[in-house]
C-alpha cells in the first residue's frame, strides 16, 4: 500500500542531488512567474524551463505513467473547453462563425495560453514531488526558516495518513461483515447519508485520540521550547546555488514583464 | 520556568496535533474516495470526504479547520497525482475555516445541541460556496487553464460548490453529533 501512495523515485539525478529547500524555492520561482505571465510568447520559455528540469530528473516512464495519463486528460478537457467558450459560445462583436474566425490567431492565444501555464505548473510540481523523499518534507520546511510547530503538521499529517487509510479499510470491512453496502436507493440525500457508518467511526475515534496524542508529546517536552533541532540536518551544495541564482533572475524577469509589457 | 514562559501559547500542542490528525484524515478521505472507488457510491457522493474540514473547523476553531483543509488537500493532491495548486487548497482551508466561526456566536453548550447542528449546516453550504467560488475566481483571475469568466461559473464553481455544499450539510451535523455523544464525559474534550 504505501509503496503504491508515496510517489517518490529513487534516483541519483542532479535534481535529486539538491536540497529540499532550494527545489522549494524553485517551485515558487515557477508558480510566481507562470502566475505573472501575461500572453502566449511569455508563458512558452516557463513551460520550456519546467519540461527541462523535469528531464533533467532522468524519472522513468513506468512510475509517472499514471501522472501524465492524468495531466493529459485535464490539458484535453480544458483545451477543448477553453475553445468552446472563447471561440463559440462568447466570441467577441457578434462576428460570423467562419473556419477564418475559429483559427484567429487571438482566440488561439486566449485558449492556450492558460494551458501553458497549467502544464509549466504541473510538470514543475511533478518534478517536485518525484525527486523529494516525503521524510525530508517537514525537516525542509523546518529548516527553510517556518516555525518548527507549523512543520511538525506537516510531518503529523504525513506520519498518520497512512494509518487512516488502513483504518479507513478496516472499517468498511467490518461494516460489511454486518451487512452494510454502501448504497442507498436512488435519492442522493440517502446515497450520502449512507456513507455515514463509515465515516463517523473512522472521525470520531480519530478526533478523541487528539489529546492522547497531545498528552503524549506535551510529557517528551514539545512546545516548551522556542527553537527545535531537526535530526536529517540539510546542506546546501555548489548547484543549490546556482538555482538560488536561477530563481531570483526568473521572478525579477516576470516581474519587470509585468510591470512594463514590451510585447 | 519564569511566569511569562507559562502563558499560553497562540498554537497548543492540542491544536498542533489536530491540525496534523485533521489534514491527515482529509487526505486519507480524499484518497480513499477517489482512488479506491466505492461500488455504487461513485459520481453522486463526489467527495463526501469535505465533511472533515468542517467538523475540524467547527469543533476544534477555525486555524485547525484552515490548516486541514489546506494541507490535507495538498497531500492528497500530491500523492493521486502529483500536483499542487495553491488556490484550490486555499478554497479548500476556507471550507474548514468557515465553519469554526460558529464558536463566535454560539455558546458553547449551544454548539452541540439541536440549534448548533443547524447551524453547522448553514455554515456548511456558506462555506463550500465562499471556498469554492474563491477557487474558481482565482483560476480565472490568474488565468490557471480557463480563459473565460463563464468557464469559471459553470465548469468549476457551480458543480463543486453544489456537491460540496450537499455533502457537507448532510455529513458535518452527522459527525458533529456523533462526536458530541462519544466525547460526553471524558474529561477535556468537547
Amino acid at each position: 500500500m504505501a509503496s503504491r501512495i508515496i510517489k517518490y523515485v529513487e534516483k541519483s539525478s542532479v535534481i535529486h542531488k539538491l536540497d529540499p529547500r532550494s527545489k522549494l524555492i524553485l517551485l515558487f520561482s515557477v508558480l510566481a512567474s507562470s502566475t505573472l505571465a501575461y500572453s502566449l510568447a511569455v508563458a512558452l520559455p516557463i513551460l520550456v524551463f519546467s519540461f527541462i528540469i523535469y528531464f533533467l530528473a532522468k524519472l522513468p516512464w513506468s512510475a509517472t505513467k499514471n501522472t501524465w495519463k492524468f495531466i493529459v486528460s485535464i490539458i484535453v478537457f480544458l483545451s477543448t473547453l477553453n475553445y468552446l467558450f472563447v471561440a463559440v459560445l462568447f466570441r467577441h462583436g457578434g462576428k460570423p462563425l467562419s473556419l477564418e474566425t475559429l483559427l484567429d490567431s487571438e482566440i488561439l492565444a486566449r485558449t492556450f495560453t492558460p494551458i501553458v501555464k497549467l502544464l509549466s505548473l504541473a510538470v514543475a510540481t511533478v518534478t517536485f514531488i518525484y525527486t523529494t523523499p516525503p521524510y525530508l518534507y517537514a525537516p525542509a520546511l523546518g529548516q527553510i526558516g517556518l516555525n518548527y510547530k507549523a512543520a511538525y503538521v506537516v510531518q503529523l499529517g504525513l506520519r498518520y495518513f497512512p494509518e487512516f487509510i488502513e483504518e479507513m479499510k478496516r472499517t468498511l470491512e467490518a461494516q460489511m461483515a454486518r451487512g452494510y453496502k454502501p448504497r442507498g436507493g436512488g435519492n442522493i440525500v440517502a446515497r450520502i447519508a449512507a456513507l455515514a457508518p463509515l465515516i463517523v467511526p473512522v472521525t470520531v475515534s480519530a478526533s478523541l485520540s487528539i489529546y492522547d496524542i497531545a498528552d503524549a508529546m506535551e510529557l517528551r517536552g514539545f512546545g516548551e521550547n522556542k527553537c527545535h533541532t531537526w535530526f536529517r540536518k540539510l546542506k546546501f551544495s555548489k548547484n543549490d546555488f546556482l538555482v538560488f541564482a536561477l530563481s531570483g533572475i526568473m521572478i525579477t524577469a516576470y516581474t519587470i514583464l509585468f510591470i512594463a509589457k514590451p510585447i | 520556568m519564569s511566569q511569562e514562559a507559562r502563558k499560553k501559547p497562540l498554537i497548543t500542542t492540542t491544536g498542533v496535533v489536530a491540525m496534523g490528525v485533521g489534514t491527515a484524515l482529509y487526505a486519507a478521505f480524499n484518497v480513499f474516495f477517489n482512488i479506491l472507488q466505492l461500488p455504487g457510491a461513485q459520481l453522486v457522493a463526489l467527495r463526501p470526504s469535505v465533511c472533515i474540514p468542517m467538523f475540524f473547523g467547527y469543533a476544534f476553531g477555525p486555524i485547525v479547520g484552515f490548516v486541514s483543509g489546506f494541507l490535507g488537500n495538498v497531500i492528497s493532491d500530491a500523492i493521486s497525482w502529483g500536483g499542487f495548486w495553491w488556490n484550490w487548497d486555499v478554497g479548500n482551508g476556507l471550507m474548514g475555516l468557515i465553519p469554526g466561526l460558529a464558536a463566535y456566536f454560539l455558546s458553547k453548550d449551544d454548539m452541540y445541541g439541536r440549534k448548533g447542528l443547524v447551524s453547522v449546516a448553514v455554515l456548511a453550504v456558506l462555506a463550500s460556496v465562499i471556498g469554492m467560488g474563491f477557487a474558481a475566481f482565482t483560476d480565472y483571475v490568474f488565468g490557471y487553464g480557463i480563459s473565460t469568466i463563464e468557464e469559471a461559473i459553470y465548469a468549476l464553481f457551480l458543480p463543486a460548490a453544489v456537491t460540496n455544499a450537499i455533502n457537507g450539510a448532510i455529513l458535518t451535523p452527522i459527525l458533529v453529533s456523533a462526536y458530541a455523544s462519544a466525547a460526553r464525559g471524558r474529561a477535556r474534550r468537547v
